[in-house]
């Protein structure tokens, strides 16, 4: 009885969250002093040079009605909530106008989340066990090489990381090719094969940057557990090391880390720009720099109502397992 | 203070030596009076280290040196800002909602999980794009801002969460305590570690994405900062052509201010414990 | 380094004897693991008729790669058969073929070896040819009728010939269209375009209509005409949304294959090479069995693959880069070899533009002249390129080395005793010839006049604060001690360039900004994304911007002007179908009116252009630094023989659609 009142609760604060979120995301770009139908015609005639004065007021008065700008804010509004939020139809999109601009993220969609969720995930894994050892057994030289390790990695900027790996492996050893090159043509095989090839650094990448902070978070979660009273308790009643470590401290640590965990997942939609960038992987994280930086209305929404939705869902899903984890909290 | 000294371990010692030289560097040696380093030709391009200029000059006939100073300064400042605003209003509205519950508890939550949900970087993209010919310090800072405080807040209502059910709470309750007071004496103390080294992530987690933007060429483009540092010897093709100290030295001075940022703090947590432990 | 070469030498040692195992599948610039896995693959996933195709291409390419080197590109082509251009932006369109669907990236070698133009560009003579069209255009009296013969012998590549009906269809699709862009342009102009027999077509015009080759035809880059195939597109409800995944093409090469990630796209030549347009038209073969055009992302990895000899051919690239990259592969190479290894020659200078609808004082030539002599034109040099770079002087049109022949020298006399009445009763003649001699001394450049007057340009705007002083003055600004004022007010100026794209105007204007910044005047400087800047440049909403509404292609300056007609002008605020400059000025104008009547070849219309060059020169609606100055790496490993400077057959514009006819002249290596 109490959890289904929480569940209803916790599902409202889930719709109204992505609605607050697309609504911001609606609106803002559109507040902006640029203008998509500028920036292609800008973008026509800045490679063929001057264009016909005629030519150009014709073009621009196509394009408007095109791309579905004439009608008031509000109306754009109603049809993108109505389209968009409930059936994914984010509408053509503006600069490859009129490939509908959620079909063209479905094709980037599977890389991004390929790379950066099984990385973000082994991340975590990694950086919270590394975090464990250092914050609970923390005077041991290990924990302290391991997290020295980690203070080091973390700091680093990530486009220096990723310039570093690419510099290196892919140049002066040439192990990996310097750009991702997809070839999808010559049968599942050499596409498996060139994907997995390209893959391996943007991966290695988000590895070494991610792992440091789920390293320092935890060791300092650890840490401050290992010094609780039921732990000291524990040790004075000759339980392992090995029992205490993962039934009490880890138990008790890794709660945030779940919350943090699911959000860090959303993220990577965004965060990916920069990988997307510096190793040419495909992704909607150029998707949505090239969106933001040529006003495409359509393709923004479109990324950013998925990435929202995404995190919402998955902090909805943490939210309703955690007292399965922590017996403590109860709904309320 | 002596007694701290000596009481203080080699992680809090060396931490606090790292970033206090920073904070000399940014805040007090950035005052002696010298050239405004921006400008260009000021000096011969493209020179190596010399007694003159300890770190060469740019392609651009800028003194390095100076160059970083500005650079350490304008960042700790962009970084401090973001981070204490962060810091605070998290931790502020995390306990808030975590303690009161209720209608508050909800309200506060759609509000953070709102600016959790909305990818920052895309938005920081957008924003940069918007601030033309205004960008200051101080702007590009709260609009970094904007996007620090969601997390905190979120990770310490559940925090708060947790404690609230603890034992030494529910003496606390039943002893007639306020929930302010309860706050105050009996959570924040407990926070306050998990704040602190939040602080430190707030700080860097600002620089790297100020450094982000600029590496997309969205920071003012007149802002001093070490990501536009980096970015401007990237664009004038520094690590090619071997100029090592240009695009070297605001990578290697971001790298040991973190480590020395990070030092301060688990030297300090270490110190908490060994006090308590006493 | 060393270990460097040692794993190169262990990576093409594993290959080759993969090779001579037979088991080598295509792509072989990896390492031993990933090949075995292909092979592994490719054996599992027999039963399917896709990976059975792949083997065949594996065998195939394995035996003609026995008689050459054997190295494979990642696309499972021999790299000695493949020419491997860069194109600077994926798409998000893979598979999207046909020009006349909005979206599709043209510059993506789809109009580099597929379109067929009716005209096409001569850069190195600066004159237009016919490619669908034998020759140029025959018009009546007063340019209203127009005959156009079409050349006999193209073949599309399914065979059929291409006719007159083909280019009237296209003419007639564009204008029954309205979703196509240029639809109601044509409709603005075209009467009527109908095929007379198989190879003539008779195209009317509403009005006089002069430059009908110009307009149709390539002039910069490419041009939006391309001739489609009859047979195909009127079987096509909507040309406007038709995607064209296997086109049918007249240029000499067909797709073979692209990534659906819109990364690449694999170009095979035609087998009728003599059918095909180039075929036709110079009867030369394209060496080059494969064009594989590839986006290779940001400048570290766009330098590293070339060095690695990934790419043959890159777009355009910053000094920095390319000397690193000279550094590093002695294989590549630039227009010039040695300094300024730049080709001048691209048609748009950059420098700065005033948003002269902003009001006073961005609309008086005074405090214009005032910003030119503040500034030391020799520092900005060094600081855009190095010093490299032709100085082009003359606002909005660009001097290239046809400019600077065609005007700039018969007019020197002219530009040397141009006078600038400076408000205090004294005049200063702004023009500086010295400024070649000046960079050739500082850079240790030796030359004789006509050298160095190529390099640099036959002069520049002399740098003199006193002069500047008087004329910001003049235009009604305050010196006071504390800085500049105007109109009572602290005068702050603002800077925009856009970011991350054009090295060339961006530095231009930094260099601009420390400039006025050391003359005394306040300054702000921002960059902005391409939307912003965008919608900015044509509404006004700037007051100092690196935008570059520059050119000159032809002898005849109509094109590149007709924008500058003041009618056109809207409110600030506003977008107009003008420059976003807004300048206002009567005579200017009238000459643009006069020009639209003339004949571009004749007498008239070169002394209307002398006249033109005159007025903003006295104006200075733009102040630009130098013309288009591009580096355009070349790596001569595979192929040789590119246009350079000692060898300028054509200009080294890659991403142009002329792109096809510079390609015949490759030779491999």
């Amino acid at each position: 009885m109490k959890f289904r009142t929480y569940f209803l609760k916790r599902l409202g604060t889930w719709a109204l969250t992505i609605w607050i979120g697309v609504t911001f995301i609606f609106f803002v770009p559109r507040m902006f002093p640029s203008d998509p139908v500028e920036s292609m015609i800008g973008q026509i005639s800045a490679r063929s040079g001057s264009m016909d004065p005629v030519q150009m007021d014709a073009l621009r008065r196509s394009l408007r009605v095109q791309f579905g700008l004439e009608g008031s804010l509000m109306e754009q509004y109603t049809t993108f909530l109505w389209k968009g939020l409930l059936h994914f139809d984010f509408g053509p999109s503006l600069m490859s106008y009129p490939e509908p601009a959620g079909k063209i993220i479905s094709t980037y969609l599977p890389y991004t989340v390929g790379l950066s969720m099984i990385s973000t995930l082994l991340a975590w894994i990694i950086g919270n066990l590394i975090g464990l050892l250092a914050g609970f057994r923390k005077n041991k030289r290990s924990s302290k090489i391991l997290e020295g390790i980690a203070i080091c990695l973390y700091p680093i900027p990530y486009f220096i990381v990723a310039l570093v790996l690419q510099i290196f492996f892919a140049y002066i050893l040439g192990w990996f090719p310097l750009t991702t090159t997809i070839n999808s043509f010559q049968g599942f095989g050499v596409f498996m094969a060139s994907l997995i090839k390209s893959s391996i650094l943007p991966a290695l990448s988000l590895l070494l940057v991610g792992t440091g902070w789920w390293i320092i978070s935890m060791k300092s979660l650890a840490a401050t557990t290992s010094e609780e009273d039921y732990v000291l308790y524990a040790r004075y009643r000759g339980l392992s090391e090995g029992v205490i470590g993962t039934k009490y401290v880890l138990k008790n640590s890794i709660l945030t880390q779940v919350t943090a965990l699911a959000m860090s997942l959303g993220g990577v939609f965004g965060g990916s720009i920069m990988t997307e960038i510096i190793f040419g992987y495909p992704g909607v994280g150029t998707l949505i720099q090239k969106a933001i930086l040529q006003s495409d209305y359509n393709m923004i929404l479109g990324c950013i109502t998925i990435s929202i939705v995404a995190i919402s869902t998955a902090t909805l899903i943490v939210d309703l397992v955690y007292p399965f984890i922590d017996p403590r909290i109860r709904y309320s | 203070m002596k007694k701290f000294w000596k009481n203080a371990n080699f992680a809090l010692k060396s931490g606090l030596i790292i970033t206090a030289i920073f904070f000399v560097i940014g805040f007090v040696v950035y005052l002696i009076p010298h050239a405004d380093p921006f400008n260009f030709n000021t000096y011969q391009p493209k020179l190596g280290a010399s007694a003159e200029h300890f770190l060469g000059t740019t392609s651009m006939g800028q003194d390095v040196l100076w160059l970083l100073i500005e650079a350490i300064h304008n960042s700790l400042v962009i970084g401090l800002i973001v981070a204490t605003i962060g810091t605070v209003v998290g931790v502020f509205v995390g306990l808030l909602s975590g303690f009161a519950g209720g209608a508050l508890d909800r309200v506060l939550m759609v509000v953070t999980d709102t600016f959790v949900v909305i990818p920052s970087l895309p938005i920081l993209i957008l924003m940069t794009s918007l601030m033309k010919g205004t960008s200051t310090v101080i702007l590009i800072a709260l609009v970094l801002a904007m996007f620090a405080w969601a997390w905190p807040s979120r990770q310490i209502r559940s925090m708060a969460l947790t404690l609230k059910e603890r034992d030494f709470i529910q003496t606390a309750k039943f002893s007639g305590e306020g929930t302010v007071q309860i706050v105050v004496t009996e959570i924040l103390p407990f926070a306050l570690t998990w704040s602190l080294s939040n602080f430190m992530n707030a700080t860097l987690n600002a620089i790297a994405s100020e450094s982000s933007l600029a590496v997309l060429g969205l920071s003012p483009a007149n802002l001093i900062s070490l990501g536009n540092m980096i970015q401007w010897a990237r664009e004038r093709n520094a690590i090619f052509n071997k100029q090592w100290l240009w695009i070297g030295s605001p990578i290697v001075a971001t790298i040991v201010m973190f480590i020395g940022l990070f030092l301060l703090i688990t030297g300090y947590n270490d110190y908490l414990a060994m006090k308590r432990g006493r | 380094m060393r270990k460097k070469l040692v794993s190169i030498l262990m990576a093409s040692a594993m290959t080759i004897s993969l090779m001579a195992c037979g088991g080598g599948s295509a792509p072989a610039t990896g390492t031993d693991e990933s090949a075995g896995t292909t092979a592994e693959s490719t054996e599992t996933a027999g039963d399917t008729t896709e990976a059975a195709e792949t083997t065949q291409e594996t065998t195939e390419a394995t035996a003609s790669s026995d008689t050459a080197s054997g190295e494979m590109t990642e696309v499972g082509t021999p790299r000695n058969e493949t020419l491997i251009v860069e194109t600077q932006t994926p798409t998000d369109v893979p598979g999207q073929f046909n020009t006349y669907m909005q979206g599709t990236t043209t510059g993506f070698g789809i109009h580099q070896l597929m379109s067929a133009m009716m005209w096409e560009m001569d850069t190195a003579k600066g004159e237009q040819f016919g490619e669908v069209a034998d020759g140029m255009p025959e018009s009546n009296a007063d340019f209203t009728e127009h005959t156009v013969k079409i050349r006999q012998g193209i073949k599309w590549s399914d065979g059929e010939d291409l006719t007159a009906d083909d280019v009237a269809f296209t003419f007639n699709m564009i204008m029954n269209t309205p979703n196509i862009g240029a639809s109601d342009y044509y409709n603005s102009i075209f009467e009527s375009v109908e095929a007379t027999d198989d190879y003539t077509v008779l195209i009317k015009t509403k009005e006089s209509f002069p430059r009908l080759a110009m307009k149709m035809g390539v002039t910069i880059w490419g041009n939006d005409l391309r001739i489609v195939p009859e047979h195909i597109y009127s079987k096509v409800d909507d040309p406007s949304t038709f995607k064209d995944e296997n086109p049918v093409v007249a240029g000499p090469y067909t797709v073979k294959s692209f990534d659906p990630l819109g990364k690449w796209v694999l170009y095979e030549r035609r087998e009728d090479w003599q059918n095909t347009t180039v075929g036709v038209v110079t009867g030369k073969q394209c060496p080059e069995k494969y064009v594989w055009f590839r986006y290779l992302g940001d400048d570290t990895t766009r330098q590293m693959a070339m060095i690695q000899n990934e790419v043959d051919i890159l777009c355009e690239v910053t000094p920095e880069i390319l000397t690193a990259m000279m550094s590093s592969n002695d294989k590549i190479s630039a227009w010039y070899n040695e300094f300024p290894y730049a080709t001048s020659d691209d048609p748009c200078s950059k420098g700065l533009a005033f948003s002269e609808g902003q009001g006073a004082p961005y609309d008086n030539p005074d405090f214009r002249w005032g910003i030119a002599l503040a500034m030391n034109f020799d520092e900005i040099s060094m600081n855009i390129f190095d010093g490299a770079g032709r100085s082009s002087p003359f606002g909005i049109l660009c001097n290239t080395s046809a400019f600077q022949e065609l005007y700039a020298k018969p007019m020197l006399s002219w530009f040397e005793d141009f006078e600038l009445d400076l408000g205090d009763g004294t005049t200063f003649k702004p023009w500086d010839s010295e400024y070649k001699n000046r960079m050739a001394e500082k850079l240790g450049i030796t030359g004789d006049d006509a050298y160095l007057e190529d390099m640099f340009g036959v002069g520049c705007l002399k740098y003199n604060p006193e002069a500047a002083e008087k004329l910001l003055i003049k235009a009604g600004l305050e010196k006071k001690d504390d800085g500049w004022y105007f109109g009572g007010e602290p005068f702050t100026i603002n800077l925009t360039y856009l970011a991350d794209t054009e090295a060339q105007a961006g530095r231009g204007v930094q260099a601009a900004y420390d400039q006025l910044t050391k003359f005394g005047l306040n300054c702000n400087i921002s960059s902005e994304s391409s939307a912003t800047w965008d919608a900015n440049g044509g509404t006004g909403n700037y007051e100092i911007a690196g935008y570059w509404p520059t050119g000159f292609i032809t002898k005849d300056i109509y094109s590149q002007i007709n924008g500058y007609d003041a009618d056109l002008i809207v409110p600030l605020g506003e977008i107009g179908s003008g420059q976003g400059v807004r300048w206002n000025n009567k005579e200017a104008t009238d000459i643009i009116h006069k020009l639209a009547k003339v004949s571009p070849d004749s007498d008239e219309a070169y002394e209307l252009a002398q006249e033109f060059i005159k007025i903003q020169f006295t104006e200075m609606p733009f102040l630009a630094f130098h013309s288009g100055v591009k580096f355009v790496p070349t790596n001569s490993t595979y192929w040789g023989n590119y246009p350079n400077a000692d060898n300028a057959y054509n200009g080294p514009w890659w991403w142009w659609s002329c792109f096809k006819y510079i390609m015949t002249e490759f030779t491999t290596n």
